[in-house]
């Protein structure tokens, strides 16, 4: 299993676009995949789960990859996030 | 360009626009080659000018009485220079019959004169609707067309990917079939409208049972002649890798016969219950007709939520937490 934190930094938070954009990176997985923020943990393959978490700019998330491919499925989701979803 | 035979018409409309031929059947070797009508009253005065020929030429209570008060030689040398005209047929309404003269004349020139037992203004607008649909821009597609909750459902698709058997599910939960396999699609008020390409009956195979009978089945509330079509449904199997759509936010169209309308790409897997699937389709259509649209909203409440906790600095937040 495999633990990140990271922040949101682009300032629209995480809207409808980049919820999409992670939940459809995500399921291309066999890893369970689950985000974190403060005590609510969703599903990160299901779209509803990573929507209504309704994580804001500046807030931190803990990513939670579990299974064969963990190490390659953090890695493409960070990297969204590190890229702001190609926003500001 | 498309013409429809005079004497197919006659046997297969003269129920319909209550319709008896005057003239000889030899005169039926003609055909229709406009959707317009024409009323020949100024034709009928001498004023040939600009004077639609091609059009089935309507004739009222007022043509009949003017011809009527004619004198003989003035009747027979108007009604020859008409007849010159390459005219598809003449129409009588109301059950009036012609001067005997016309009716000799088109005869000789070989044109039909019908008689019908409607009004003009009704025959005139049931006679338009009619070649408005024959002339309309048409198309056979391979699909199937069933009536949900209202909405023309198109399903298509792969042979074989269960088109059939989602209609036979959804009739069997009281919706109603238009045809199945293959859908005539008309552009009709810049809609789409589909109906079966056979006058047969509502029949269906379904694989590996063979031709079944719906109406006979399930009795006439489970089948339709025609039904606009508001939305088109791929099936298609089901594949990991590939994008479906997941919040709804992007509405994807089809251009069928210069008319869009919206398409739904919808993966089907073994199992799965598409008949409900369709229900929600044709529900989340009506709604979405009526302003409101679920995605939008949703993502709009979430987007304020989001703004809204981003302007409280995140000491703050803390506090309140």
């Amino acid at each position: 299993m495999i633990r990140k934190t990271i922040v949101i930094e682009n300032k629209l938070g995480m809207h409808a676009r980049p919820a999409t954009m992670i939940v459809k990176a995500a399921t291309k997985y066999r890893s369970e995949f689950r985000i974190r923020k403060g005590d609510a943990e969703i599903n990160g393959k299901s779209i509803m789960g990573v929507m209504t978490l309704a994580a804001e700019y500046n807030s931190e998330l803990e990513l939670i990859a579990d299974g064969v491919d963990e190490e390659y499925l953090i890695e493409e989701i960070a990297g969204l996030f590190a890229s702001k979803f190609g926003e500001e | 360009m498309k013409k429809i035979n005079l004497r197919e018409f006659y046997n297969t409309r003269k129920d319909q626009f209550s319709l008896t031929l005057i003239t000889g059947p030899k005169t039926l070797d003609n055909s229709i080659s406009s959707k317009y009508l024409n009323r020949p009253g100024l034709a009928l005065t001498g004023y040939f000018e600009r004077f639609s020929n091609k059009r089935i030429q309507i004739l009222g209570e007022t043509e009949i009485s003017y011809l009527q008060s004619l004198k003989e030689e003035e009747l027979y040398d108007r009604l020859k220079e008409l007849l010159l005209f390459d005219i598809p047929c003449f129409i009588v309404t109301k059950g009036l019959t012609v001067p005997a003269q016309m009716e000799y004349l088109a005869n000789e020139m070989n044109v039909a004169i019908f008689s019908s037992r409607l009004l003009t203004d009704i025959l005139f607008h049931a006679l338009r609707k009619y070649l408005e649909d024959e002339f309309a821009p048409s198309k056979s597609m391979h699909g199937t067309l069933v009536d949900v909750f209202g909405q023309g459902l198109l399903l298509t698709g792969k042979s074989g990917i269960g088109k059939s058997e989602c209609a036979l599910d959804l009739v069997e939960r009281g919706h109603r079939l238009i045809t199945d396999d293959v859908v005539k699609v008309i552009m009709r008020d810049e809609k789409l409208v589909g109906s079966s390409n056979n006058d047969f009956g509502a029949f269906m195979e379904i694989r590996g049972v063979g031709l079944v009978d719906i109406e006979k089945m399930f009795g006439i509330q489970a089948v339709r002649k025609e039904k606009s079509i508001d939305v088109q449904i791929e099936l298609m199997p089901w594949h990991d890798n590939l994008d479906y759509e997941r919040i709804g936010l992007t509405d994807n169209f089809v251009d069928i016969l210069n008319v869009k309308i919206p398409i739904i790409y919808l993966p089907v897997s073994p199992g799965k219950n598409v008949s409900v699937i369709m229900e929600v389709i044709a529900m989340n259509h009506i709604l979405k007709m009526y302003g409101y649209d679920a995605a939008k909203v949703f993502t709009k409440r979430l987007q304020e939520d989001l703004q809204r906790k981003s302007k409280i600095p995140a000491a703050e937040q803390k506090e309140q937490e």
